[in-house]
């Protein structure tokens, strides 16, 4: 599979998940990953999804508006993302960038080493 | 010196000199630096400095608003940027987003092995 379509799958699966089930996202992060959202730094897997499905709100819908990938080196792949955030309730779609380091994993998958995000203010 | 001080310095150093002398990039990047500007991939430190002196504006500026920085690996760091860039002439700042994956030199600086540019749009 061409690393554009593999980053493209990453990103699917990534925010259907995120949309329908976040503690589901637990399988696509390790315990050396690392999170910074809005500036705030969390490290392992189980950290990164409690504070996920802590986010003060039920529902979401993220809309992503661009993909772009590169190879990393040593067989992992850095994923840019941008988009927006439709929280439910809420007039305006929030904007955002995200940014994954991801790294293949024995079983021929991909997991998230690194994750940024943060939201794009007018 | 910290990782987020590096990440700091690094972006501090980036801008000013994009800013001032575009051509000086030059020896921020390799022969194996990739570049994604808007889309566009761009291999190679000789390819990215030709496409970053021909973009389509003489003079400047840009305003960090954020910095983030992780650890990629391997004594890799990730840099996530977001700021504005006032063009000369221009009444309105655009927005972007930007990440560097920086990688150690020999002589115990960084450079600039992955690079992906997305502007923001309202």
């Amino acid at each position: 599979m061409d690393p554009d379509s593999v980053a493209k799958a990453f990103v699917e699966h990534y925010y259907s998940t995120f949309d329908a089930n976040r503690a589901g996202l637990a399988n696509l992060y390790q315990e050396g990953s690392m999170l910074t959202f809005e500036g705030q730094k969390i490290q392992g897997s189980q950290n990164i999804v409690a504070k996920l499905t802590s986010l003060p709100f039920q529902q979401c819908k993220h809309n992503i508006t661009t993909v772009d990938c590169q190879p990393s080196g040593s067989g992992g792949m850095l994923v840019f993302v941008s988009g927006n955030l439709q929280l439910a309730g809420e007039q305006h779609a929030l904007k955002f960038s995200q940014m994954f380091h991801l790294k293949p994993t024995p079983q021929g998958s991909f997991y998230v080493l690194n994750d940024i995000f943060r939201l794009n203010y007018a």
